[in-house]
């Protein structure tokens, strides 16, 4: 394992997928990533591209349009990988759970490894919720933080 | 004739934070036909707002757009207020109208910083959003959240600004304007901005009313409609003007857009002012009857449209919202052919899209 | 109650339309709704540029064909293919036709919008 395994930790990278949120998380992801919040002093990068990405960072719940797309993005992300629900929807369907088009938390499609509650999600637990998970998979990886 | 090939943008693409696909028809670089596809993210959300109880669809219709939140809260409770009809408070109103222009102030600062993004100016981005973390700090601070407030109850709000806050909101809207307009300063002067926006995109004003289109994107065209412009909540007291510009390109939807969001800081410090004391909140008895409501209201990306038939028992029969982004996606089908793939990007933001909103 | 709401049959619609669209008049949007055994629709106009707003509205039976006013208002694509994928009213002589995918994806329900049993009986009901 050695230095591939510490600099996936030091810097992971991110790819953000919107579901149908209703947005309010995303532009909390966003905010993340901006000056106040400066995500990027984890050495986190927002990616777009699947292949790149480490952690793949989710919002809003499934609907039956989407869940295919989930599908696919996580089956092209390689291994090791963490996937976090940002927001309640993400996790149950929240306030959308009577809606006809939407099948539930993005774990009805996708394994999940860490959930961040809040409607929207506030900045600070977004990072929480990212760091969480870098120690996951510091312990999967049998390294340090 | 070359030869002609069809490219997806979208549904996941850097500049959209939202999924929406647009299939291109191209002709080398050029652009030659498009056609949407959306349905992305269709949630059913009129559906469920027949089944849930009145108040619970506050909640619901607010997470239609996390980014106008407040405003389609607001604009629920007006049109549920109006099948009585009933009235509230005018410290209510004048309330619900800070909160609107707060929520305009954010998402317009937003957009802005997405542009300066869309053409690759990543530090005025970051400018942008870190001087809307001070709003979004206000809104925490006075709405009780920094993106999904559910402020605004059947019958009025559900907090208020005392003294203290008062106090502070305006010294932090006072910084928030000096900023804005510096930075903004540099974006509507700049060389290369002008020529990545300026006729990018152009609607005329007839094409514009024909398209039905609406908020910013409208008045860039020379059309000088505002939902404001009704007098709905405090704006008939308040010294309103609507934003218009000529262009009917991107450069003048930035410059709408940086124009109302100088004027909804203001509206803020004037109504802030202007509020008088009293009640926040009227007491609501019972079902509303059956009846049939519309209302309209301006939201930072253009009119909502909300429609709402109720039938005396506590779930509303038909609640219909047409957001502003339905009525604006179709000037993409006028305004992308004829332009070059690499200016699409920014033709797409120029409306400011909002998806979540459309499909609801 | 709905200012300015003129209620026409739907052979009348073109006609009226065609006289908003003559005086420039600004489409807003439309409302469908089930009415049990028919479907009621509602169109909305605006005198632009201001904020005059009024409405054409008729019904239809289930099954009944409705004349397309993309014709006029291009921009009517949108909520016309709405209607006819959530209501199932159908419009006829789309300028484009979005096959009943617009919004819903091939296992969605179909015609969602329709009131359920549920809710007929809840409205029947009536008060709390
Ligand atoms: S958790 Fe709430 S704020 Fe976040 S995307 Fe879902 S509905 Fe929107």
């Amino acid at each position: 394992m050695g230095i591939i395994a510490t600099s996936r930790l030091k810097s992971p990278w991110i790819m953000h997928f919107d579901n149908s949120s209703c947005n309010g998380c995303d532009i909390e992801v966003l905010a993340c990533l901006t000056p106040l919040y400066d995500i990027e002093r984890f050495g986190i990068v927002n990616m777009g591209n699947p292949k790149h990405t480490d952690v793949l960072v989710v919002t809003g719940p499934v609907n039956r349009r989407t869940a295919r797309v989930l599908k696919n993005l996580y089956d092209q992300i390689a291994d090791p990988k963490m996937v976090i629900a940002v927001g309640t929807c993400s996790i149950s369907g929240g306030v959308f759970h009577n809606c006809y088009n939407v099948l539930g938390g993005v774990d009805k499609v996708i394994p999940v490894d860490v959930y961040i509650p809040g409607c929207a999600a506030r900045p600070e637990a977004i990072i929480d919720g990212v760091v969480m998970a870098l120690q996951k998979l510091a312990k999967l990886q049998g390294v340090a933080l | 004739m070359a030869p002609r090939t069809i490219t997806p943008f979208g549904p996941q693409h850097p500049v959209l934070p939202e999924p929406i696909q647009l299939k291109l028809t191209l002709e080398d670089e050029k652009v030659v036909d498009v056609m949407p596809a959306i349905g992305y993210g269709h949630r059913g959300i009129e559906k469920a707002c027949e089944l849930n109880e009145y108040p619970k669809n506050i909640y619901l219709c607010e997470r239609i757009c996390g980014i106008c939140s407040c405003i389609h809260g607001i604009t629920y409770c007006e049109v549920v207020e109006s099948l009585w009809p009933m009235d509230i408070p005018p410290r209510a109103k004048y309330l619900r109208t800070i909160f609107s222009e707060m929520s305009r102030t954010h998402s317009h600062l937003l957009w802005l910083g997405l542009l300066a993004d869309a053409f690759g100016f990543e530090s005025m981005f970051m400018q942008y959003w870190r001087i809307r973390e001070k709003v979004l700090d206000l809104l925490e601070l006075t709405a009780g959240h920094r993106v999904t407030q559910s402020v605004s109850i059947i019958g009025g709000v559900r907090r208020d600004i005392d003294a203290d806050m008062k106090k502070h909101c305006i010294e932090v809207l006072k910084d928030v304007r000096k900023e804005v307009e510096a930075l903004s300063n540099v974006l509507v002067n700049d060389y290369t901005v002008k020529a990545r926006t300026i006729g990018k995109g152009v609607l005329s004003y007839d094409q514009a009313i024909a398209l039905g289109c609406c908020g910013p994107h409208l008045r860039a065209s020379g059309v000088k409609e505002d939902c404001r412009m009704q007098g709905y909540l405090a704006y008939g007291d308040l010294s309103f003007e609507p934003v218009v510009a000529s262009g009917g390109d991107s450069y003048s939807r930035a410059a709408v857009r940086i124009g109302e969001t100088i004027q909804a800081i203001d509206l803020q410090l004037e109504a802030l002012g202007k509020m008088p004391e009293g009640e926040i909140a009227a007491k609501v008895k019972g079902n509303p009857p059956a009846n049939e409501a519309t209302m309209r209201v301006e939201q930072p990306r253009g009119e909502v449209f909300y429609y709402a038939k109720g039938n005396g028992t506590r779930n509303l029969e038909r609640l219909r919202v047409r957001t502003p982004t339905y009525a604006n996606i179709p000037s993409l089908l006028v305004m992308l052919p004829g332009c070059e793939m690499a200016d699409v990007p920014i033709i797409v933001l120029s409306i400011d899209p909002c998806i979540s909103c459309t499909e609801r | 109650m709905i200012d300015k709401l003129k209620e026409i049959s739907k052979d009348q619609l073109l006609a009226e339309v065609k006289k908003y669209a003559d005086s420039k008049a600004k489409f807003v949007t439309g409302s469908c709704n089930d009415l049990g055994d028919r479907l009621e629709v509602t169109y909305f106009f605006n005198a632009s540029p201001g904020m005059d707003m009024s409405a054409l509205r008729f019904t239809v039976g289930k099954g009944e064909e409705v004349p397309s006013m993309t014709g006029i208002y291009l921009t009517a694509v949108l909520i016309e293919n709405e209607m006819k994928e959530l209501f199932g009213l159908k419009v006829k002589d789309l300028a484009i036709d979005f096959g009943g995918h617009m919004m819903l994806a091939q296992d969605s329900p179909v015609l969602p919008m329709l009131k359920s049993e549920d809710q007929k009986a809840a409205a029947q009901k009536g008060g709390n």
